[in-house]
Order: C-alpha cells, then structure tokens, then sequence
C-alpha cells in the first residue's frame, strides 16, 4: 500500500518535473553557450571550429559580447530604467489591488465568484487588442484627449498628450497586470480568520490598527507573490512600450527584442538575458530575505 | 479528503481551455482531393499579390498556388534557417538575397524560360545584389520617404520635398507630437545620412555618429518610432508627417479617401534621395517545381499581371510593359513610375557585417535612450 501510493506519486509528478526540467534547463543552457559566441554573417551563430590551428577570428568560444555590454554605461542604464518602470507599476497595483481585493473577500460569498470572474474577464480577449483599444482611448483626437486638454485650456494650460508617453506605457502596464496582483491578494485574504479581527478589537484596537497590526502582516505573502506575478513580466515587457511609447521610453525587453529580430545579434540578446535573469534573481533573493522576519511573526 | 480547488483558477483554466480548443486548426474537407495537381509553393510578403493574378496563373498552368507569408526579410531568412523548406519561389528585398545567394540557398534561372525579361527597365538589372541576374528578377519596389498630410502642410506652410521636415527643428516646431520615424536603424539613418548630404548606404562610423546627433536633435518633436501603426494614425489624422513606406502610405491615401476624412494623404520623395527596396523572385533550392516557378516568373513579367499588384497595392514597378495596364490615377506618380532624374536618386542598401551592426545598434540604442 505504502509503495503503491509512492510510486502513483512519482509517477504522476515525474512528467511535469521533466517537462519543466527539459524546457528550462535546455534553452537556458542555449542561452548561456550563444552569449559566449559571436553572431553568423546570415544572422544565428558563426560556425564553431574549436580545432588546433584553427585560425578563424570568427569561431570558437568568446567573452566579447560581455566585453561589448560593459564597455558602456548605456545598457546599465536601460536596466535601471526598466527596474524603476517595474516597481512603479508594482506600487501602483498594490495600491489599486489591495482595497479591491479586501472588498471582494469581505463580500457575501455568492457575489466573490461574480467579482473574481469580472476581474478576470479581460483576459477572454486578446492582450494586444486590449492595448492598441488604449491606442484608440488616449489617441490625440479622443473623446478623453479632447475632455482633458479642454479642460486644461480653461484654466490656461497647454494642452497635453497621452499616447506615445511614458503615462501611456505606465497605464498599459497597470491595466494589463493588475489582475496578477488582485488574484493572490484575494486568495490570501480570502482565508484569513475573522476571529483574529475580532479578537484585536475587543483589546481595543480602532479599525486602523486592526488593519495594521493583523491583516496587513498576514497579508504580506499574497503582496509578494502578486509582486512577483506583476515585477517580472513588466520587466521583459516589450509589446507596450512598442505599441504605447513615445521616442524614449524603450526598456530591456525592447532591446533584447531588437538583437533577435532587427540586428540579428543573438549572442548580444543572450547575454542581456542573462543579465535580466541575473538582476531577477537578485531581487528575488533580497525580497524573500525581507519576508523572512514577517513570516516568523504571524 | 477533497480538496477544491478556488474559482479563479478553475475559471482561468476553463478560458485556457476554451482559447485552445479555437486554435486548433479546422481540417479542410477538400484537401486530397487535389493530390493529383501540382501546387506551387510562395513564400511571399503579405498581400504582395493580387487575388485575381492567382486565380489567372491557377486557370492557365491547371496547377494550385499556395502561399506562406512573411512580413519582414529578418524573419524569411530566420524561417528558412529554422529549417521551413519546400518552397518554389520567394520574395526578398535586395540585401536578404543577397544573403541567399551567398548561403548558397538560390537556383540559378534558365533565361531561356523567360522570354518576357526583356520588359524590365535596364535601371533595375544588374543591381549590386546580383550583376548577372543568374538567380534573380525584379518584382516591385517600395520607397522610403515622406507621407504627409496635405491640408496641414498648406496650413502650415511647410515643405514636403525635403528630409529637413523631419530633421530641422524649424519645422519640427509646427508638427511637434504629429510626427513618426521608422523603427528602423537603418531607415533612419539612411533618412539622416541623406540629409546630410551621405550616400544612404554610406558605412563611416564618423558619418553616423554625425547622424546620430541630427536624430537626437530632432527626436524630442517626434511622437513615436513606428514601423506599422503610423498607416491608421495618418489615415484618421492623428499624424500630419511621417517617414513610412510608399505602400503603406499608398494605402493610408486610400483609407483617408475611403472613409470620407476632410483631408487628403500623399507622399513625396525628398531631394536629397531616398532607399529603394526591390524585391526579386528567386528560386529556392528546396523547391520541388523549377519549370512551374519559371512559368510563374515569366507570368508575373507579363505587363498586364504586373500591373495587378501596383493597382491594388501601389507597389513601385519595374516593368515597362505594365504601363499600359496601370490605373491612369497612377501612372504619373513618380514613386511607382520614377523619371530618370528621379530614379537617380533612388538608393538600396546594403548588409552590414557583425562588427557594423553592433556599432550601429549602439549608435540605436543611445538614440532610443536619450
């Protein structure tokens, strides 16, 4: 019985052990061997000859597209760019997902499946029709470009545009994401028991310190997963600074993007991927450190 | 001990499920019938033909055209390193075949086949891409240049046969935020070397970096980088001025028209020059019908099937013999039948080497960042 039950176990978590095991292990290490060689006349890779007297300057193993990324500040500054991006759009989920999130799980349970369903509507039609639908929103002969800049004009000032911004990219990145934020939060306050609260307010506490000192920390695993889900595709988004950007406001996935498909550089692109999984893994690394204590707490 | 799972997720799996099952792909109840007849395989832009020129070929060889698409040379080239094989013809702009011929991917042409080679203009032989036209013959072209709205550049009083109108602040102030660039190193730079007098094709570093100056210069009157979008945002005036394709502006014209707007689009070529890109069919080597892709080549030389395609797309053209076919609307538009004075200043461009590309992307990245 005991190993009957073990082996159904192995056998059923196996194949989606090896999927995952093969499909990332595979490209990432695609990934790492590209980085270190130099890019084909036709695009691809330039022809591996690691013979003795082999004298092809083009072939072989090579940290110059390392050297080529460090050689200047300037990719350094699109990653800090993207990170500030990123936490931006982060806050502003949190700030937005939370009260939300708190509404849906304090509702009566017949109407949290309705609430959880709206939320996760958008999803039924495609990503890139909902952006270029902002495209059409914060065009500069929209209804809402008119309503503001006439509005503007009232009280004296000049007239703004929203689309091809940074604003624009920022409201893209927060309509798209904001769902991965809501979602964990709900599950998360969804569980929490209401006797801890009412506990809390029998001490004394007002309704601020209730929030404070016992939702907020329980809260804080469903704050950094939703984070998680949100900080890191916004990070290697592409597609909305394209369709939403102005002139400046390119980020790593833009770049990244630009190696495989315009430059035809794919050792370059891979050694910016491996940069951003890096700068992930580090973040990753400092924010489970900072959750550590709170866990210990509740 | 059941364990249920939360809504969300069980929802999230029903729309995951339902958006796959509409993706799987409908058989075609008439497929195999056709075994018998011979299907010529295309792998072309997209709509870079004509329906109707389909149908003629189709009713005149008793065979079936199938065409795959792509919609930049960057992704033929990597479909076809990926290992996309079987097709008969292809479509590339000058320097992707010349990437072809050099990888060795090409059929050489039998001449003797195409007796109606003889109605291409000499000025679109012989290109630096292939000097003999052993593998290749011209298509169409498309030019880079400049797509305006009418009514705003009257208006305005601004000039639209000059790169000036997207480079020199003077004018930028009057567009600021009504303007589009291509997303295109290239293009872009090509656009600017123009302007400063430079080949568009000219490769010095220190004429780049001179480029590169002019672009940042400009860049704060410009809206966006845009490669494909600027098509609809012309059409309904959002934009007054842009650096777009003469096809697509072709069809920005039409739109605008169609839909009845209260200005007109239209599209010049600066004085100081502009890119032209010609696409070739070439013959690929893991096509399995030579004969039938020559008599589609020769077809396509016939005047009268030319001009399908500049009539339905406003593509530039290169044969002679079309002339007579093209919608009287159109023949004396200098982009699709260039005079020689015109046609003198009209530039292709060429591949750049791993080194170049990394000095260009450079040079990109810092304009996309500043």
């Amino acid at each position: 019985m005991q190993t009957s039950s073990r082996l159904v176990k192995w056998l059923i978590s196996t194949p989606p052990l090896l999927f995952l095991l093969i499909f990332f292990a595979a490209p990432g290490t695609i990934m790492v061997l590209t980085s270190f060689r130099l890019p084909g006349e036709f695009g691809g890779l330039a022809p591996v000859h690691i013979l003795p007297g082999d004298t092809n300057e083009e072939s072989g193993l090579t940290i110059e597209t390392y050297q080529f990324f460090f050689s200047d500040f300037i990719y350094l500054e699109i990653f800090l760019k993207s990170f500030a991006v990123a936490t931006l759009t982060t806050v502003i989920c949190i700030a937005m997902a939370y009260p939300l999130a708190l509404l849906i799980a304090h509702s009566q349970k017949k109407f949290r499946n309705l609430m959880i369903m709206l939320v996760v509507l958008p999803f039924a039609s495609n990503f890139l029709i909902r952006i270029y639908a902002w495209m059409i929103i914060l065009g500069p002969e929209s209804a809402l470009s008119h309503m503001i800049n006439h509005t503007l004009a009232v009280f004296g000032m000049a007239p703004v545009t929203l689309l091809f911004s940074p604003f624009a990219v920022l409201i893209g990145m927060i309509y798209v994401h904001l769902p991965f934020m809501i979602l964990p939060l709900y599950t998360n306050l969804e569980k929490h028991d209401p006797i801890l609260l009412d506990a809390a307010q029998d001490l004394g506490a007002n309704r601020w310190q209730r929030f404070w000192y016992v939702t907020w920390p329980q809260s804080l695993p469903g704050i950094f997963s939703g984070s998680a889900l949100v900080f890191i595709p916004v990070l290697g988004m592409f597609a909305i600074p394209d369709i939403l950007g102005g002139t400046g406001d390119i980020m790593i996935g833009n770049l990244i993007k630009d190696q495989f498909l315009g430059m035809r550089d794919w050792p370059f692109g891979s050694t910016l991927s491996i940069m951003l999984t890096l700068a992930v893994l580090i973040i990753a690394g400092l924010f489970s450190r900072l959750a550590k204590p709170v866990t210990k707490i509740t | 001990m059941t364990h249920r799972l939360p809504f969300p997720v069980v929802t999230l799996f029903l729309i995951g499920t339902v958006l796959l099952c509409s993706c799987i792909p409908q058989q075609n109840p008439a497929s195999g019938n056709h075994a018998a007849t011979r299907v010529l395989q295309l792998f072309n832009w997209n709509n870079y033909i004509a329906p109707e020129t389909i149908q003629h070929f189709e009713a005149l060889c008793d065979c079936h055209v199938k065409q795959d698409y792509f919609s930049d040379n960057e992704e033929m080239l990597a479909k076809l390193a990926a290992g996309a094989s079987g097709y008969d013809l292809i479509v590339p702009t000058g320097n992707a075949m010349d990437t072809l011929i050099r990888q060795g991917a090409l059929v050489p042409l039998d001449k003797t086949l195409l007796p109606n080679l003889k109605n291409i203009h000499p000025a679109y032989l012989k290109t630096q891409f292939d000097p003999e036209n052993r593998y290749s013959v011209p298509y169409a072209y498309t030019l880079t240049l400049l797509g305006f709205n009418t009514d705003k550049m009257r208006e305005l009083g601004l000039p639209a046969d000059t790169w000036a109108l997207i480079f020199e602040p003077e004018y930028l102030k009057k567009i600021k935020g009504r303007v589009t660039v291509l997303d295109s190193p290239r293009e872009l730079m090509a656009a600017a070397l123009l302007y400063l007098g430079y080949t568009a094709d000219d490769q010095d570093e220190a004429h780049w970096n001179q480029a590169k100056e002019l672009i940042i210069r400009a860049k704060p009157y410009w809206a966006a980088f845009s490669n494909t979008s600027y098509i609809r945002e012309i059409a309904i005036g959002d934009l007054w001025v842009v650096h777009g394709y003469s096809n697509d502006l072709f069809q920005a014209a039409l739109d605008a028209k169609k839909t009845g707007r209260h200005f007109t689009i239209d599209y010049a070529i600066p004085k100081q020059g502009a890119v032209m890109s010609l696409d070739s069919m070439v013959l690929h080597k893991s096509g399995k019908h030579a004969e039938l892709a020559h008599q589609f080549i020769n077809f396509m030389l016939d005047g009268k099937n030319s001009a399908e395609l500049t009539n339905l797309i406003g593509s530039g053209n290169p044969n002679i013999a079309a002339k007579p076919f093209i919608r009287p609307e159109l023949v004396h538009n200098q982009v699709i039948f260039p005079d020689d004075d015109t046609l003198a200043r009209l530039e292709m461009i060429t591949d750049l080497n791993y080194q170049q590309r990394r000095v260009l992307s450079r040079i990109w990245t810092e304009i996309k960042l500043r």
